[in-house]
Order: C-alpha cells, then sequence, then structure tokens
C-alpha cells in the first residue's frame, strides 16, 4: 500500500478488505488459558486428594491456593511467548469476564476462612458460567456445551461424599475446560495452515 | 451534490489504516504493517499525518527492551470516517 490516491470504488473496496481481514486476523481462538487453568486445578486436586487420603491431615486443605500461584505465573509466562499485535473488542469482554470470575473465586477462597461454605459447589458453577460465556461470546460450541455441562455438574458434590469429591472436582475442569481447550487450540491452529 | 472527499482520508494508506483501526479496538505498529504491507517508514509518516489530524491516538511503549507503538482510532476519527464513507456514496450514486 501507498499514500496515493484512489477512486471512489476502490476506496471502499479497500475499506471492506482491510476490516474483514483485520476480523478473521482476530478470531483466531487460544485455547491456552483454559489448558493452564484446567490442568492445573486437576492436578491441584489430585495432589490434595491423596495428600489427605495418606495423612488425614487437613491443613493440606492450604494446597488449593496452588491453583491461583501455579495458574498466574503459567499465564503471565504463557502471555510473554504470545505476542498480541491487536486488541478486539471481544477480547476486552472476555478479559472481563474472566477478572470479575477470578475476583469472585478469590473472595469465595478468603471465606472459607471464616465460614463453612460448599466451596466446591460454588466454584464448578463460577468457573462453568465463565466459560459458557466465553463460548458464547465467540460464538464457540465446544465451549458453550462444557461450561453449560459445567454448570449442571454443581451438584456432584452434594451427591459424591468423602474425599473422593476433590477428585470428581478435578475430573470435572478437564471435561469443562482441558478438552474445549484442546479443540480451540487444534482449530487454531488449522486456520494458519 | 457531490460532497467533498476528506483529503487526509483520500489515500490508499492512510485509508487502510483507519479501516484496521475502525475493525480493532487498537492495533500496534508490526499488525498495521503486516495487513497494510507497507514499509515502516511511510507508515510512520501517514501515522504522524493521521495523529496530528486527531483522527488516532498514539502510545508508545516499551516490551522488553523493544519500542512498542500501539494506535488507537479517536471519536473524531470515527466521525470524519463515517463522512468519508458517506460522501463515497454520494459519488457512486450519482455514477450510476
Amino acid at each position: 500500500m501507498e499514500a496515493k490516491n484512489l477512486n471512489e470504488k476502490e476506496s471502499l473496496e479497500l475499506i471492506s478488505q482491510m476490516i474483514r481481514n483485520s476480523r478473521l486476523k482476530l478470531k483466531d481462538g487460544n485455547g491456552i488459558p483454559f489448558l493452564i487453568w484446567g490442568y492445573t486445578t486437576f492436578f491441584v486436586s489430585l495432589l490434595v486428594f491423596f495428600l489427605l487420603n495418606a495423612t488425614g491431615d487437613y491443613h493440606y486443605y492450604w494446597f488449593w491456593f496452588l491453583i491461583p500461584v501455579i495458574g498466574s505465573i503459567a499465564m503471565f509466562i504463557s502471555r510473554k511467548s504470545i505476542k498480541k499485535h491487536a486488541r478486539n473488542f471481544i477480547d476486552r469482554v472476555i478479559g472481563n469476564i474472566w477478572i470479575v470470575t477470578g475476583i469472585a473465586a478469590f473472595l469465595i477462597s478468603l471465606c472459607t476462612f471464616y465460614y463453612r461454605i460448599p466451596v466446591l459447589f460454588i466454584m464448578i458453577l463460577l468457573m462453568g458460567m465463565g466459560t459458557a460465556l466465553t463460548g458464547l461470546v465467540i460464538k464457540f460450541k465446544p465451549l458453550i456445551i462444557s461450561g453449560f455441562i459445567g454448570m449442571g455438574s454443581c451438584i456432584i458434590p452434594f451427591i459424591i461424599k468423602g474425599n473422593e469429591q476433590i477428585i470428581v472436582f478435578g475430573v470435572i475442569y478437564l471435561a469443562m475446560m482441558v478438552i474445549p481447550g484442546h479443540i480451540l487450540n487444534y482449530k487454531g491452529k488449522r486456520k494458519d495452515v | 451534490m457531490f460532497k467533498e472527499l476528506n483529503p487526509i482520508l483520500h489515500s490508499e494508506l492512510r485509508l487502510g489504516i483507519m479501516s484496521i483501526l475502525l475493525s480493532v479496538e487498537e492495533a500496534d505498529f508490526v499488525f498495521i504493517r503486516d495487513e497494510t504491507g507497507a514499509t515502516a517508514g511511510n507508515i510512520s509518516v501517514q501515522i504522524e499525518k493521521l495523529s496530528e489530524a486527531g483522527y488516532i491516538e498514539v502510545k508508545k511503549g516499551f516490551v522488553g527492551k523493544r519500542t512498542r507503538t500501539v494506535c488507537k482510532i479517536t471519536e473524531k476519527g470515527v466521525d470524519a470516517f463515517e463522512e468519508y464513507v458517506e460522501a463515497l456514496k454520494s459519488y457512486l450514486e450519482i455514477n450510476r
């Protein structure tokens, strides 16, 4: 492109082409955040379950805080390696959905120090909502489906008693976040081929 | 009746830059260069012209040791773009 004059028709064609290209480029999905949070939650759940079962020491509940620590570090590292050169309205909406969801999750975690609350139920429902909302915004069916299934499975911790709830919690995150995260990444790579 | 075409927008590269910034909330220099295929020098000049006209906001920062220039269309830029498109339409309707 140069700084030359165009006729009217060329101008309108250029406008359409630029807008279309910019939208296509930014439509590429990035499943990495779902993989990070999904796998982190799954493996920390496994760790907490095995430690509780092996020792019976409920101080190991503190290990749940490994999720925000490991997840945040992994997100920071992944952001450095993924260079995003443009941001659109959808990026901002999704970013804000997860900021609000993250703050809510943090506040709920703090409450567990003072009150006995069904934290596994709340976390599954909250993260399921975030996942479904993201799927609806980017119009990606696997995320929509997994998000709503995740929300529906929030009652499972009430049905399964004991430490086994923790394993089920981790598996729900695998289904809700990891599977659609891999699909999203795969589809993004196919578009680049 | 012909509406006057805005001379700032009636240029291939400046129009291309404004079109890109209309469809994204913000874009950096690399994105604009990749989308337009123009040289870095030419893009810098046109960004400067658009910024002087008040049609875009330019923020310069750093990512590590590298500079990063991020551009965003302003409300004045959106209004000017809308007027330009309306003017184009008036030319095309008259030429039918």
